[in-house]
């Protein structure tokens, strides 16, 4: 192994860090094995049964308060008053009762008062009853959403009627469960928790003598909702058992509630640790922008983990839009390679797509079929227009990227009037009023999930979209034995050095039109194959900024504007995905209903190309 | 060899003839009056002038069109945010926004300078996203970091219901900026007229006499023109064309000083200096000018004074939306500085200015043109937008082909020898 040059400054920044993790991590590896042991099981339990106290407490009040009410109200009848003198006796007497049971204290039983033996037994007989409830109701739910797959699932598209294609990172699909039935198993716990709690009740009633049947059936699902609901997690049942009752836990509780983020924050710190420590070398092999955007993945997957969110349906998720933007992304390989730097006017590729599938809609044709159909008219469009768009190109070699960004914008505002005066007649796709076609177009009838759903298995929860990843893996595979035939080669060569590779005959010209077209045609079975994925077609403004975005993925794996790998397009759709991905729910669940996921992807993708763009053109001589 | 000239002329103003012909079809469609045409292109020439004059000193100092005022812009929205956040009330604060809107953009003009720097030859591009970049940082400032790390106090700066600057700031509340510019001094045009041509021809009696050519002939027929406009503003025709235009004399009054710094900065060391770089990097870089901090002075300029249009463009709106407003001021500004027939590398006061006018005539008329032509709003308002983009992807495309093409002519010179 090389030896590694580390300054006194990072090792003492190693040192303190890798202190610090050790004792967070010692920390909470101890709350963590408190939390099954019995100091930490009997602080729960104190926490619930003071709580139900607490609960019982003032339902035994509101139960002494009513008996004086009546009792005042009968006096007052009896005294011969109107219903005026009645309504203020009743008033009076409440505004008493409430006082006397203050003074009393009939409500306020604290844990140290009473004999929890039997109370904490019953109580901990209904909680095992409840979680055995919820978790039999996760496991039919789950059945039942399986079983009914593409009935009750609907992607929410009303909500996501946006400008650029670029903000549809809320790719969420709600769930329909409306048609859910409880299961016969699902019953009978449930009638074990109704058991479990009359058992409860009883002991209840030992405390506070003045509670009666109805008032403790009505006081049920406060009591319950505080010990258990569906998907639970230690931390939230801390959450509610220290909220309703009203206890300070100390530093124990504080230990024992924090553990996970404390061990998880200690893991974080360690990685830091290792990057501090192998700074240089890192820097050397990723570069800044890279390294910066890695350990933020890293930071959104323990932040994840800390505030409990499935990390691994989020890493499910990332691996669909993998697959979803792959292919977009890797047609920015030839164009880099073949010397026209980054295509930003992939957007005339895309609407060669577009219009394939939209033909396929027109036609009608549906499933796998369909789905070639659209690549094979998206190919042959863009074939089209990629030649002429690389011609255009030859002419003004050395200045393509501002260019081609305005070239692509004009014809994607051009199509915008495309879009409107073509003669397509399906109502799938025609707004009902007025002219033209929609902004968005459902592919339901068309192709929608073709490729997500071949061969798709579930795997540690999270459904992986087979055919999407062999077709994205099929398209990287011949691309590069592309860029290995004689042509690829030559092709290489004409990009990176257009005067050698013309000096031994090579035709840089037509190399690099065959990379446009390449690029293009690429872009065209790319946005397919989003659709696929997505379930909609975006038209009109959409297709501008997804040159901006597969540039910006692609840089970020690694590529500079001049050359780029497979291994570049895999590693940058990875990356720049899972941080979108990643990102949304997270950044929601730390401040709710903020776009700051959205700020962070425009601040990521542009920031990698700028970055790119800088390391490009940086000659210092005047 | 006239026809030769004429054919020159043509192939080398393509674009604005292309653009006089289009809005004249658009004009003809359009089926407004001539008198409303004028009242919305002077209101949108007050409010547009001077943010493409913005863009003059970076296309002299070869860095292209600057893309990056979005960030001047943005800037400048900062500073109304500021103002009303403090309070200030009338056309004192507007002058307190233009005030406090200089060391914002000066600052980021820097920035934009220094990164410029390391991407020569790439300065439209990375001006671009360098906008969108920053459009990211603004509104991070804006959704995250005003009201929840800076307490804004003003009720009606934030959303309600949540946290964050609102998506509308109104300026036109009493006592706000909104207008006051314009308000200072409107006169009709046929006054207006005669107020500039009295300025115009004090200034050049003056450069004349303290000029050491005396060219009195030249004098004559300049004044005399001057006199001829005036005349000719006076006759009932032009009266009720401009009918219901009222000009606001403070805004153009400032249009006319930019151009006149314009034209006076060109003349100094530093305007020397620009032209020199933009002509040629090396050549410069080797007569001992330092052209990064020249480059970096001219984008410095820029950012200012585009802040400062953007100031001008939102007081006379009255209202601007916080997230959207500087996004597409670049594309617009380069867009309207082409029309006029300047290129990537040359550009002038009177081409910024023609180009304002073409190309905001173009806007007026573009959706009422598509409705009566397509029975359609909506082609209209996307044949602009193509517009937009096309001119600027044409010019490119027609600046990389002529700088191409001698290089050619010299290759294969070469390849003779």
């Amino acid at each position: 192994m090389q030896r590694v040059n580390v300054s006194r400054k990072q090792l003492i920044a190693c040192v303190l860090i890798v202190a610090l993790a050790l004792v967070l991590g010692v920390v909470g590896l101890y709350g963590l094995s408190c939390r099954n042991a019995d100091s930490g099981v009997k602080l729960l339990q104190d926490m619930r049964l003071q709580a139900m106290l607490n609960t019982a407490g003032s339902g035994a009040v509101d139960a002494y308060v009513a008996a004086e009410k009546q009792v005042a109200t009968k006096a007052a009848r009896a005294a011969g008053g109107g219903m005026k003198e009645v309504r203020e006796a009743t008033a009076k007497a409440e505004t008493e009762a409430r006082a006397r049971a203050e003074e009393l204290g009939i409500g306020e039983v604290d844990l140290s008062e009473v004999d929890t033996t039997a109370l904490g037994v019953a109580l901990g007989a209904m909680v095992a009853a409840q979680e055995a409830y919820y978790e039999e109701e996760a496991r039919a739910q789950e059945a039942y959403i399986a079983l009914n797959k593409d009935a009750v699932t609907t992607t929410d598209d009303a909500a996501e009627i946006t400008e650029d294609a670029a903000s549809d990172a809320a790719m969420e699909e709600t769930i329909d469960l409306s048609g859910f039935v409880a299961t016969e198993e699902m019953n009978r716990l449930s009638a074990a928790v109704d058991e479990a709690y009359l058992a409860l009740c009883e002991e209840i009633k030992g405390i506070f003598p003045a509670l009666t049947d109805d008032i403790l059936q009505s006081l049920k699902e406060t009591i319950t909702g505080v010990m258990a609901a569906a998907g639970d997690t230690f931390e939230s049942r801390y959450d509610r058992a220290e909220a309703s009752s009203g206890m300070n836990a100390g530093a124990f509780g504080v230990i024992l509630r924090q553990a996970r983020t404390f061990a998880l924050t200690a893991l974080g710190l360690v990685i830091l640790a290792l990057v501090v420590f192998f700074y240089a070398p890192l820097v050397k092999k990723m570069g800044v922008p890279r390294l910066i955007i890695g350990m933020f993945f890293l930071l959104l997957c323990l932040l994840a983990l800390i505030l409990n969110l499935s990390l691994t349906s989020q890493l499910g998720n990332t691996l669909v839009r993998l697959g979803m933007n792959g292919v977009l992304v890797l047609s920015m390989l030839p164009g880099i390679q073949c010397g026209i730097s980054l295509n930003l006017g992939m957007p005339i590729g895309i609407i060669g797509g577009l219009i394939g599938g939209l033909l396929c809609i027109e036609l009608g044709m549906s499933g796998i079929g369909g789905f070639l159909f659209a690549c094979v008219v998206g190919l042959m469009i863009s074939a089209v227009t990629g030649y002429f768009y690389g011609q255009l190109l030859n002419r003004l070699k050395g200045d393509e990227m501002s260019v081609t960004t305005y070239v692509g914008f004009s014809v994607v505002s051009l199509m915008c009037i495309g879009w409107l005066v073509l003669p397509f007649k399906s109502p799938i796709m025609k707004w009902p009023l007025g002219n033209g076609l929609r902004t968005t177009i459902g592919l339901q009838t068309a192709y929608k999930h073709v490729l997500n759903n071949f061969l798709s298995f579930e795997l540690f929860g999270v459904t992986i979209p087979t055919g999407l990843l062999l077709f994205f893996a099929l398209c990287c595979f011949l691309v590069w034995l592309f860029m290995r035939s004689k042509t690829g080669i030559a092709m290489s060569a004409a990009g990176a050095n257009p005067r050698f590779a013309a000096a031994t005959g090579i035709d840089v010209d037509r190399m690099r039109i065959i990379g446009t077209m390449l690029s293009t045609m690429l872009a065209a079975v790319g946005i397919i194959v989003y659709g696929q994925s997505y379930g909609f077609m975006q038209l009109y403004q959409a297709p501008r900024q997804m040159g901006f975005l597969a540039a910006s993925a692609i840089l970020l794996g690694g590529a500079s504007t001049s050359r780029a790998k497979i291994s570049n397009v895999i590693i940058g759709t990875f990356l720049f995905q899972g941080v979108l991905t990643l990102g949304m729910p997270v950044a929601n669940a730390l401040i709710p209903g903020s776009t700051i996921s959205e700020t962070l992807r425009i601040l990521i993708s542009n920031g990698i190309i700028l970055y790119a763009l800088t390391k490009s053109g940086g000659d210092t001589r005047g | 060899m006239a026809k030769k000239n004429w054919r020159e002329f043509a192939r080398n103003n393509v674009v604005t003839i292309m653009f006089i012909v289009v809005c004249a079809v658009c004009m003809v469609f359009s089926g407004y009056t001539p008198s409303y045409v004028m009242y919305e292109l002077f209101g949108r020439l007050s409010r547009n002038a001077f943010i493409v004059l913005a863009l003059i000193i970076p296309i002299v100092a070869g860095m292209g069109i600057n893309f990056a005022i979005t960030i001047g812009a943005m800037a400048a929205q900062i500073a109304c945010i500021l103002v009303l956040e403090w309070g200030l009330q009338g056309f004192g604060s507007f002058l307190a926004a233009a005030a406090l809107t200089v060391p914002m953009a000066a600052l980021f003009g820097f920035g934009i300078g220094k990164i410029l720097n390391k991407m020569k030859g790439q300065e439209m591009i990375g001006g671009m996203i360098l906008g969108y970049f920053a459009n990211g940082l603004y509104q991070l400032l804006c959704l995250f970091i005003f009201d929840n790390i800076i307490p804004i106090n003003n009720p009606n700066l934030t959303i309600k219901g949540s946290s964050g600057i609102a998506n509308t700031i109104d300026l036109s509340k009493t006592g706000g900026m909104g207008g006051t510019l314009e308000k200072l001094w409107q006169l009709p045009v046929s006054q207006a007229v005669l107020v500039f041509a009295l300025v115009i021809a004090a200034g050049l009696v003056i450069g004349h006499v303290r000029s050491h050519r005396k060219d009195a002939k030249k004098l004559g027929i300049q004044l005399g023109a001057l006199a001829v406009v005036c005349v000719l503003m006076q006759l009932p025709v032009m009266k009720s064309l401009f009918s219901m235009v009222k000009v606001p004399m403070a805004t153009f009054g400032i249009v006319a000083l930019l151009c006149l710094f314009n034209v006076v900065l060109m003349r100094t060391r530093l305007g020397q200096q620009f032209r020199a770089v933009g002509q040629n990097r090396t050549v410069a870089n080797a007569a001992g000018i330092n052209v990064d901090k020249v480059r970096i002075i001219a984008i410095t300029i820029s950012t200012v004074l585009a802040g400062w249009g953007q100031l001008i463009f939102v007081q006379n709106l009255g209202a601007f939306q916080t997230y959207g407003a500087a996004d597409q001021v670049g594309l617009y500004a380069g867009a309207a500085i082409l029309v006029g027939g300047a290129s990537v590398v040359r550009a002038t006061n009177t081409q910024a200015l023609l180009g304002t006018v073409l190309f905001h005539l173009m806007f007026i008329l573009a959706p009422a043109a598509g409705k009566n032509l397509f029975g359609d709003a909506a082609i209209g308002e996307y044949f602009r937008v193509f517009m937009c983009y096309g001119v600027i992807a044409l010019a490119l495309v027609m600046h990389a082909w002529s700088s191409i093409a001698p290089k050619k002519k010299h290759h294969k010179a070469t390849d003779k020898a």
